[in-house]
């Protein structure tokens, strides 16, 4: 049984198909990449398995448990765990309390969130930090801040959207290192970005969506070669 | 120790120093008229205390505050007048009401945001003070109801004022230290995240709305047991108007800055009353330059101030 499955996923905005009917399975402990062009779908797909919008026609299975009609928090208490592609902080709660928050949310009694909550300050280098209003940190700080919060309790599955998209070279490589980490303790990963390099390092399988249709789903440079996914890129007359 | 929760605790001891010295009080005053207008203080403290909760910590900015006041007020008004019901019962009664209307209120508000929030508390205050002001029958209209008083001495009215502000700051100390303060302000900060990281959000702010309009009906009704008669002026907009200003003069999103802002500005209103009606134009002035410019209001100002200074 896969860890998290889209089945015939489709979901429309007036006349524009955003998702169309897109069919993926993830495995436990895989580490899957997500590209395409600007406007392919990508978000709406991670809104869709979230529970931020419902989808028209399909299914998204979590361990098997159908989980597409359920409120956000509740497939977050399922163990999917998300970071937006703009960075979502609790601006006027200091880095701490915004992972403890998380922490509470999925169970974790007080001082069990305060010592997990430490760890991760450390593991991502926010502990100088620790006591500000994350509305005061950098930009690459918030992301890592948000990154973080997904690993208060280890979800079944993280989703995460753009994560390195304007973060300073240094934190991104934290991050980095953080995911190879997890990933090679068994963490399932589903991850969007733009940043191909990273994606080509960090991800053995990549799946790549052109007007809200999966195009390619391999191996990641069996991907990154792939003609369609080329001329995807950059138009018809190129490839 | 965490520097958030130290925070709250410093706010907590503050206002238990600022409470302690209201207590000594009446050994320098003695006159039963400013009594009195100490104990409207601690009304006013009261329901700034639990619009804070709403609006300050969760940030849901309701303009119902004096409406749920004036509920209470009717609650233990009502039950007394009609079928004799004594205080003791009337009281408690009054809590569930306001706090029963408040979470059928809250349930239906919970999806608006912002000004829409503002505007549809706004009209449900407005509609409650109407129809009990029509309800001649039921309600004697605007002539209002006469309350059974609770004592002889006012001093009596003062400590047991003073008592229940001092539940009501443990109270919200206790509960912001909790998970539900982590949520709260998670809320108020980005409901979308909230919901990202597993919070129950409709329910969180249910409770909230519940929870204020309980202990501004408990401030309603122990402010008409006080003055032995409630009208539908107590949930006057201008009312609630003034708890806003108190609250933010004072400090919104902190335990003692609304506190601190209702003696303030109450008094200073006191003050302001014998200059003729321009106490609420001085007030709103105020909370323009406040909202537009110190945020955090006077306690946000005097812990800069207080950081700023070597130790």
């Amino acid at each position: 049984m896969s860890c998290l499955a889209v089945e015939g996923l489709v979901k429309s905005f007036g006349g524009l198909r955003a998702v169309d009917n897109v069919s993926f399975a993830i495995d436990e402990g895989e580490l899957v990449g997500l590209i395409g062009p600007n406007g392919s779908g990508k978000t709406t797909l991670l809104n869709v398995v979230s529970g931020y919008e419902r989808p028209d026609i399909g299914r998204v299975l979590l361990d098997g448990e159908p989980i597409h009609h359920r409120k956000p928090e509740r497939i977050a208490q399922a163990g999917l765990l998300r970071m937006f592609q703009l960075t979502r902080v609790f601006r006027r709660m200091s880095t701490l309390d915004n992972l403890l928050t998380a922490g509470r949310a999925l169970g974790l009694a007080h001082s069990r969130a305060v010592a997990r909550a430490e760890e991760l300050l450390g593991e991502l280098d926010l502990e100088r930090v620790r006591d500000l209003d994350a509305g005061r940190l950098s930009g690459g700080q918030q992301k890592l801040l948000e990154f973080g919060c997904c690993f208060m309790v280890p979800p079944r599955i993280a989703l995460l959207d753009e994560p390195f998209a304007a973060v300073h070279p240094t934190m991104k490589e934290i991050m980095a290192a953080s995911i190879r980490a997890r990933h090679a303790e068994g963490q399932t990963f589903f991850i969007v970005s733009h940043d191909m390099p990273v994606i080509v390092e960090l991800c053995t399988r990549t799946i790549c969506m052109n007007a809200g249709v999966v195009i390619a789903d391999e191996e990641t440079r069996a991907v990154l070669s792939d003609p369609i996914v080329i001329e995807a890129y950059l138009g018809g007359e190129a490839a | 120790m965490n520097l958030s929760q130290n925070r709250l605790a410093v706010e907590f001891r503050l206002s238990l120093v600022l409470l302690a010295a209201i207590a000594l009080l009446p050994l320098l005053v003695t006159n039963p008229y400013w009594l009195g207008v100490l104990i409207v203080s601690m009304y006013f403290a009261l329901l700034a205390a639990s619009w804070n909760l709403l609006a300050g910590y969760t940030g849901q900015f309701s303009m119902a505050p004096a409406c749920f006041a004036m509920i209470g007020g009717y609650a233990t008004g009502l039950l007394s007048y009609h079928w004799q019901v004594g205080p003791w019962l009337g009281i408690p009664a009054a809590i569930m009401t306001a706090g029963a209307i408040g979470l059928v209120l809250g349930r239906i508000v919970m999806r608006l945001r912002g000004p829409y929030l503002a505007l549809t508390t706004l009209s449900f205050a407005e509609i409650m003070r109407l129809v009990i002001g029509n309800s001649y029958e039921f309600t004697r209209g605007d002539l209002g109801l006469n309350v059974t008083g609770l004592f002889e001495a006012r001093l009596a009215y003062y400590y047991l004022f003073l008592g229940v502000l001092v539940a009501a700051q443990a109270g919200t100390f206790l509960l912001m230290r909790s998970k539900a303060g982590l949520y709260l302000q998670a809320i108020r900060d980005d409901e979308v995240a909230a919901t990202s990281r597993g919070v129950d959000v409709v329910w969180w702010k249910t409770a909230a709305f519940a929870l204020s309009s309980a202990a501004s009906g408990l401030a309603g009704a122990l402010y008409g047991h006080f003055s032995q008669l409630v009208s539908p002026e107590l949930g006057l907009l201008l009312q609630t108007g003034l708890v806003i200003c108190m609250v933010v003069i004072g400090g919104m999103g902190s335990l003692i800055g609304p506190i601190a802002g209702a003696f303030l500005v109450y008094l200073s209103s006191e003050f302001l009353r014998q200059a003729g009606g321009i106490q609420l134009i001085v007030f709103s002035l105020l909370v323009i330059l406040f909202a537009r410019f110190f945020r955090e209001g006077l306690w946000g100002l005097a812990r800069r101030a207080l950081a700023r200074r070597p130790a």
